[in-house]
């Protein structure tokens, strides 16, 4: 017997500088985005990544109607260090990477650009991520809403902090847009148990998730303490 | 005309505030610097005001009528600059 399908996966934008899958429509590697759907002096203050998202999330979410679920687990680390360097040295802050520095940041000014009022959620989960995003999507899904967006972001760790992680962490962001409506070209989501020989621990990040998306990888595991997700992709 | 200073003082805005589509040329020195004109917002008034106590030595009450009256627009600026300036 089948698993009924958990939500589908409708269409889907990423983006990671100097990967080589260039044919994928779906996918930019552009070193600077353009982050064109923002008005320029919304945009200037937006790192590369937060260009990107605005990006995807204009051609996913064209109405900008969908509710918002963001992820990511460190955040702006850069800018983040750069403040901290500053308040040991009892520099003034600058107050526009202040204002930024919030997790919420980049679905804000998204939010702002595009007049987009729904609601926004911003995650860090320790490097479950992607499992929290799937379970806040249901929630909403569930509670009526036709469609969620989830985006899922990192940009690489500063080098300071580099050792460590045994993984690096890839600068890529990602975004779906999911329902519970079965179509012809939807992916379905599925859940499933664990099995014996789910010991592994399993934290997929962004790259890894557009590795599934194009295909260069089959299954996408993401494991949480009880329960595992795999995705599959349609025929 | 532009005053050197004022030339300074355009070079300042647009490399403090990243305004990456504006050139020096396009800010009018008579125009309003906030919400119309030149369209800068209530953070980027902080983030002058921090550029200019670290270039030169200004410190300003940050809601004070004498602020808004420099804050006006790149003549009444400069003219801030001139007199105040200890850097």
């Amino acid at each position: 017997m089948t698993t009924p399908a958990m939500m589908y996966v409708h269409d889907w934008r990423a983006w990671q500088p100097g990967r080589r899958d260039t044919s994928q429509p779906r996918l930019s590697v552009a070193e600077k985005p353009a982050g064109g759907h923002v008005p320029a002096m919304l945009r200037r203050r937006l790192t590369g990544i937060g260009r990107a998202l605005c990006d995807m999330l204009a051609e996913l979410d064209v109405d900008a109607d969908c509710p918002l679920l963001y992820a990511s687990r460190h955040g702006d680390g850069e800018r983040t260090l750069e403040m901290l360097n500053a308040l040991a040295e009892e520099a003034p802050l600058s107050p526009a990477r202040f204002g930024l520095s919030v997790h919420n940041a980049i679905p804000g000014v998204y939010s702002i650009g595009r007049g987009n009022r729904r609601t926004q959620q911003a995650i860090a989960a320790s490097g479950d991520e992607f499992a929290a995003l799937l379970v806040e999507a249901r929630g909403y899904l569930a509670q009526g809403e036709p469609a969620v967006i989830i985006a899922f972001a990192e940009q690489a760790i500063p080098a300071r902090f580099t050792a460590h992680f045994t993984t690096p962490i890839e600068t890529a962001a990602v975004a779906l847009r999911v329902s519970l409506t079965p179509t012809q070209d939807a992916w379905a989501l599925t859940p499933r148990p664990l099995t014996s020989d789910d010991t592994a621990e399993s934290h997929p990040q962004p790259s890894d998730l557009i590795d599934w998306l194009c295909g260069t990888r089959d299954e996408l595991h993401c494991h949480r303490p009880r329960q595992a997700w795999s995705l599959v992709r349609g025929e | 005309m532009t005053s050197e200073l004022e030339h300074e003082l355009k070079h300042l805005i647009i490399d403090t505030l990243e305004l990456e589509d504006v050139t020096p040329e396009d800010i009018d020195p008579d125009e309003p610097l906030f919400v119309e004109g030149l369209g800068l917002d209530s953070i980027d008034a902080l983030e002058l005001g921090l550029a200019l106590q670290k270039r030169y030595g200004i410190k300003l009450e940050a809601d004070s009528d004498e602020t808004r009256h420099y804050f006006r627009n790149l003549r009444t600026l400069a003219a801030l600059v001139e007199e105040r300036r200890t850097a």
